[in-house]
C-alpha cells in the first residue's frame, strides 16, 4: 500500500485511524487515501496514544471498543497532552446516549458505524479545511 | 284587879262572920272555896297569900273574944287546915297548869310545821301530788300543774294516765297495779306527758305508796321532774356525737346524709328532715335528701317539697340560704312566716327550724327540720345546729373531693384492669407490686408465679436489652418512654416478643418510688415486620434481578448492536465501494471476502441467539444417541488447529472412556465453543489441552488453556448471558456473550454439569460431565465392535 499521497501545494493532512478491526482499518485507509489524506493505523488504544503523541497526526479517527485501553481513555490521554488535537470518535456504539457520552468525554465529532463513505470523507474534509484556514491565518500573520 | 278579888272575898266573909258572930266552922268552907278558886285562877303566891289571910281571919275572932278557949283551938286547927289545903291545891293547880301549857305548845309546833311543809311543797321545783289507787289526782302542787301545763282545778278531774303519752300508758298502768297490790312500794321511770296544748314533756317520775286515810283507801305519792331541758341537752350532745360519728366515718355524702338527717330527728326530737341544696347556678334550693318518721302526712309533705324550688331570699328557707342564719318557727299556727305553712300543718307538722349548710364560707344549702308537736327552740340548739351546718358543709366538700378522687382512682383502676396493654407496677427494688390481667393472660402466669419467677427473668432480660442499647438499667437511669423489645417465654413455653416501656413515678421527694412498665405483645408486629423485611428483601432482590436483567438486556442490545454494526461497517463500506465502481478485480474480490466474513459473523450471532432462546424456552429438541466423546474432541481440536497457528494443542483422552448418551451435534457445539474460547483468550504460544476420563457414571471433559484467566469477581458469572469478560486484555476479544450460556444449557440438558477453574494470568480450565450410556454395553466392546 502507498504510504503517502503527496499532493502538490498542500501540507500533507494526516489521519490516524485507531481501530482493532482490520476490516474497518482497511476500509478507512482505502477511502481516506483515495480522498487524498495520509493515513496511519493504530490497532489498539495504547498504540493510538503512542502514535498520536509521537507523530502528531492532523486528526484522529478513534474506535472505542479496543483491547488494552479503550478509545475514550486513549482520547483523554491524548487531549491531556495535545488539547487541540481533533479527535473523531467512530464507534459501533451508536445509540443516542453513546453519542452524548463521547462528546462529553471530549470528542470533537462523532461518526456512527456503519457510516456512509461520503460522511467519513466530509468529516475529515471539514477538519482538513479548518486546518488549512488556520495555516493561512498563521501565514498571514 | 283580879289579884285583889280573893282578898276582898276573904274580907267579906270575915265581915259577915264577925257581924253574925258565927263561928269559924261556919266560915271555913267559904275560905276554902275562895282559896280553891284563887289557886285555879291566880298564881301560887297569890293562892298562898289568900290562904294566909283566911287563916288569920279564922284566928282573929277567938283571939278577940277569948272567952272560949275551945274556939281558939278549933280556929287554930281550921287555920292549919286552910294553909295545908292551899299548899296542896296550888301544887295540884300548878301541875295541871303545866300540862295544859305543854299541850298548847305542842299544838302550836304542829301548826307551824304544817305551814312550813305546805310552803315547801308549793315552792318545790319538783312536781308533787297525791293520787288515788286509780291514779286520779287528789292533791297537786303548783309545780306539777306547770309541768303538766294544766290548772290545779282541772287536774282532779283527770288521772295520771290521762296526761301520759299514749306510748307510755301501758307501762304506767302496770306500775300502778303493782303499787296498789303492795308488790312494790316505789316505782321510778321517765315518761312523756301530754300537756293541755297537746305538747309533750318528758318527765322523770317516782311513785310511792303513801299512808292511807281512815277509810283505808291507799294513796300514792307522785313526784315528777321536768327533764325536757336535760333531754334536750342530752339530745344535743348525742346528736353532735352522732353527727361527728357520721362525719368521720369516711362514708360518701349520699350514704351519710340519711344517717345525719335521721340522727337530727331522733336526737333532737324532730319528725322530718330535708336537705335542700342550691342548684349549680344558684338559682334555687331543691330537696336532695330527706328523712322522716313513718306517717302518711309526712310522705305527702315530702313529695310536695320535692316539687318545690325555693329562690334565694324567699320564705324562711330562702332567707336562711341568703343570710346563713338559723331560723325557726316554734308554732306554725301562730306565726305565718313559712311559705309551706299550710302544707306543713296539713301534714300534721307544727314546728319548723332551718339551718344553713356552709362550705368554705358559702351557703350551699339548708337543712329543714319539722316536728309534729309544738316545740320550743332553745338558743343552745340554734348554736349547735349552726356549728353542725359548718361541719356538714366541710364534710360535703371532703366527700366531693373524695368522690372525685375515687372516680379518678376508679378510672385509673379501670384503665389498669381493662387495658389490652399489659401494665405492671414495680417498686424501687424492682419487685413486682401489681400486674394487670392483660399481663397475666399474655404470659399465662398467675400473679404469684409472675412475681416470684417470671418477672425477675423479664427484668433481667430488660436490663440486658436496655444495657446493650443504652447502658440504662430499668431502675437506674430510666428515661421516660424509652422502650426495649425482649424475647420472653410464656408459662406454656410460647416465645413472645415483648415491648417494655418504663415510666418512673417519683415520690414527693422526686426519687423514683414506683416504675410503671407497659408490656406489649409485639410478636405479631415483630413477625409481620420480619416477614415484611423478608418480603422487602426478596422484593429488593427481585428488583435487583429485574434491574440486572434490564441492565443485561440493555447491555445485550448494546453488545448485539455493536457486533452487528461493526460487522455492517465492513459490509456497508465495501459494498458501497464496489457499487461506486472503478475498482480493480483483485480489490473487488478482496472486498467481497470481507463482506462475506462479516455477513457470516452476523449469521452466527443470530443463530446463537435463536438457539439460546429455544433452549431457554424449552423448545429445543434433542436427538439422543451414542456419542464417542473422544472422537468429538479430536475433531474439534483438528478443526481449531487448522485455522490457528499460534496456539499448541494437547490431548489427554482416556481411551477406555465409555461412550455417552447424547446429541452429537450439540456436544460438538459445546466442545467447539470451549476450544474456540480457549484459543481466543490465549496469547500467542499458548497451550490448549483437551482431556477426558470416566468418573462415576459420567464422562468428565476438561478444556484447559494457559490464557488470560478469569478475574475472581467475574468467574461466578461466566455462564450468564452476555457476560463476557471485558476487563483488561479480554475486553476486545469479540464474541456474542452467548457461547458459554449455550454450552451450559446443552450440558445441563444432557444431565451433566459444567464448571470452571481459573487464575488470572495462568489460564482457565472448563470441566463438564455427560452421563455415560446404558451400563449393559461395555465401552470397549462398543468402541471396538
Amino acid at each position: 500500500m502507498p504510504e503517502t499521497a503527496n499532493q502538490a501545494g498542500t501540507t500533507a493532512f494526516t489521519v490516524l485511524v485507531a481501530d482493532d478491526n482490520d476490516v474497518a482499518q482497511r476500509l478507512c485507509k482505502r477511502v481516506l487515501e483515495k480522498a487524498g489524506y495520509k493515513v496511519i493505523i493504530a490497532v489498539d488504544g495504547l498504540a493510538a496514544v503512542d502514535v498520536a503523541l509521537s507523530q502528531r497526526p492532523s486528526m484522529i479517527l478513534m474506535d472505542v471498543a479496543m483491547p488494552g485501553i479503550d478509545g475514550l481513555e486513549a482520547m483523554r490521554r491524548i487531549k491531556a497532552e495535545v488539547p487541540t488535537m481533533p479527535i473523531v470518535i467512530a464507534s459501533a456504539h451508536s445509540m443516542a446516549s453513546d453519542t452524548d457520552r463521547f462528546l462529553a468525554a471530549g470528542a470533537d465529532k462523532v461518526l456512527s458505524k456503519p457510516f456512509r463513505l461520503a460522511d467519513l470523507v466530509a468529516i475529515v474534509g471539514q477538519f482538513a479545511q479548518a486546518k488549512k484556514s488556520q495555516e493561512k491565518s498563521i501565514d498571514a500573520n | 284587879m283580879r289579884r285583889a278579888t280573893p282578898f276582898a272575898a276573904i274580907a267579906a266573909v270575915f265581915a259577915v262572920e264577925a257581924a253574925a258572930g258565927a263561928g269559924p266552922v261556919l266560915a271555913f268552907p267559904l275560905y276554902l272555896t275562895i282559896i280553891l278558886l284563887t289557886a285555879l285562877q291566880l298564881s301560887r303566891t297569890e293562892s298562898l297569900a289568900t290562904a294566909g289571910l283566911a287563916a288569920i281571919a279564922i284566928l282573929i275572932p277567938p283571939l278577940v273574944s277569948a272567952n272560949q278557949p275551945s274556939d281558939l283551938a278549933t280556929a287554930v286547927l281550921l287555920a292549919v287546915v286552910l294553909i295545908v289545903s292551899a299548899i296542896a291545891i296550888t301544887a295540884v293547880v300548878r301541875q295541871v297548869r303545866q300540862k295544859a301549857a305543854d299541850a298548847q305548845s305542842r299544838a302550836d309546833d304542829i301548826a307551824a310545821s304544817e305551814k312550813r311543809m305546805r310552803l315547801m311543797l308549793e315552792a318545790a321545783m319538783v312536781g308533787l301530788a297525791l293520787v288515788d289507787g286509780d291514779g286520779r289526782w287528789q292533791q297537786v302542787n303548783d309545780r306539777l300543774a306547770v309541768i303538766l301545763g294544766r290548772s290545779r282545778d282541772e287536774l282532779p278531774r283527770l288521772t295520771l294516765g290521762d296526761v301520759t303519752a299514749e306510748a307510755d300508758r301501758p307501762v304506767l298502768e302496770e306500775a300502778l297495779a303493782l303499787l296498789r297490790s303492795g308488790d312494790i312500794v316505789r316505782w321510778e321511770a321517765e315518761l312523756n306527758q301530754v300537756r293541755a296544748d297537746g305538747s309533750r314533756v318528758p318527765v322523770s317520775v317516782a311513785i310511792a305508796t303513801a299512808p292511807g286515810r281512815a277509810s283505808g283507801e291507799s294513796l300514792l305519792l307522785v313526784q315528777e321532774t321536768d327533764i325536757s331541758a336535760r333531754k334536750r341537752l342530752d339530745g344535743i350532745r348525742d346528736c353532735l356525737v352522732a353527727i361527728r360519728h357520721v362525719l368521720v366515718s369516711g362514708l360518701a355524702w349520699e350514704q351519710a346524709v340519711p344517717q345525719l338527717l335521721g340522727g337530727l330527728c331522733t336526737y333532737l326530737d324532730w319528725d322530718l328532715a330535708q336537705f335542700w341544696a342550691a342548684d349549680h347556678d344558684r338559682q334555687a334550693l331543691r330537696v336532695r335528701h330527706y328523712w322522716h318518721r313513718e306517717a302518711a302526712g309526712f310522705e305527702a309533705f315530702r313529695e310536695e317539697s320535692r316539687e318545690t324550688a325555693i329562690p334565694m331570699g324567699f320564705g324562711m328557707l330562702g332567707r336562711v340560704w341568703q343570710s346563713g342564719v338559723v331560723a325557726a318557727v316554734e308554732d306554725l299556727s301562730r306565726v305565718n312566716d313559712y311559705s309551706r305553712s299550710d302544707l306543713a300543718r296539713a301534714a300534721g307538722l307544727n314546728s319548723v327550724l332551718a339551718f344553713p349548710v356552709v362550705e368554705s364560707g358559702v351557703v350551699i344549702g339548708a337543712i329543714e327540720l319539722l316536728a309534729a308537736h309544738v316545740r320550743d327552740v332553745p338558743d343552745y340548739e340554734v348554736t349547735m345546729l349552726s356549728t353542725a351546718g359548718v361541719e356538714i358543709g366541710q364534710f360535703i366538700r371532703r366527700s366531693n373531693t373524695a368522690r372525685a378522687l375515687r372516680r379518678s382512682e376508679a378510672d385509673h383502676r379501670a384503665i389498669f384492669e381493662r387495658s389490652p396493654i399489659g401494665i405492671v407496677r414495680i417498686n424501687s427494688d424492682g419487685e413486682l407490686v401489681e400486674s394487670n390481667p392483660a399481663v397475666l393472660s399474655m404470659l399465662e402466669y398467675d400473679f404469684e408465679a409472675m412475681r416470684a419467677s417470671a418477672w425477675p427473668d423479664l427484668l433481667r432480660a430488660y436490663d440486658q436489652a436496655a444495657g446493650r442499647q443504652q447502658l440504662a438499667p430499668l431502675l437506674a437511669g430510666l428515661t421516660a418512654g424509652s422502650s426495649v423489645q425482649i424475647r420472653a417465654s410464656t408459662a406454656a413455653g410460647k416465645w413472645l416478643w415483648l415491648q417494655l416501656t418504663g415510666t418512673s413515678i417519683p415520690d414527693s421527694n422526686g426519687r423514683p418510688e414506683h416504675v410503671l412498665v407497659m408490656i406489649e405483645d409485639v410478636t405479631t408486629v415483630r413477625e409481620t415486620s420480619d416477614q415484611l423485611a423478608e418480603a422487602l428483601e426478596s422484593q429488593r432482590n427481585a428488583n435487583a434481578n429485574l434491574e440486572r436483567l434490564d441492565h443485561t438486556k440493555t447491555e445485550f442490545l448494546s453488545i448485539v448492536s455493536h457486533e452487528f454494526r461493526t460487522a455492517l461497517t465492513g459490509i456497508q463500506g465495501f459494498s458501497e465501494l464496489i457499487r461506486d465502481g472503478g475498482l480493480e478485480t483483485d480489490e473487488v474480490k478482496a472486498y467481497g471476502g470481507y463482506i462475506f466474513n462479516d455477513a457470516d459473523r452476523i449469521n452466527r450471532l443470530i443463530g446463537d441467539m435463536l438457539d439460546l432462546d429455544r433452549m431457554e424456552s424449552g423448545r429445543m429438541s434433542m436427538r439422543s444417541g451414542d456419542v464417542d466423546i473422544n472422537e468429538v474432541l479430536s475433531e474439534a481440536m483438528a478443526r481449531a488447529s487448522t485455522g490457528v497457528s499460534t496456539v499448541e494443542f494437547d490431548a489427554d483422552l482416556d481411551p477406555r472412556l465409555p461412550i455417552v448418551a447424547g446429541d452429537r451435534d450439540r456436544l460438538i457445539q459445546v466442545v467447539s465453543n470451549l476450544v474456540n474460547n480457549a484459543v481466543k483468550y490465549s496469547p500467542d504460544g499458548g497451550r490448549v489441552t483437551l482431556s477426558t476420563r470416566g468418573e462415576g457414571g459420567f464422562a468428565l471433559v476438561s478444556v484447559t488453556d494457559t490464557g488470560l484467566g478469569i478475574p475472581p469477581d467475574e468467574i461466578g458469572h461466566v455462564f450468564e448471558r452476555f457476560r463476557r469478560v471485558r476487563s483488561g486484555a479480554a475486553q476486545s476479544i469479540p464474541g456474542t456473550g452467548l457461547g458459554l450460556t449455550i454450552v451450559k444449557q446443552i450440558v445441563e440438558m444432557h444431565g451433566g454439569k459444567i464448571w470452571v477453574e481459573s487464575a488470572v494470568g495462568h489460564g482457565s480450565a472448563f470441566h463438564f460431565t455427560i452421563p455415560l450410556a446404558a451400563e449393559d454395553a461395555s465401552p470397549l466392546q462398543r468402541r471396538h465392535a
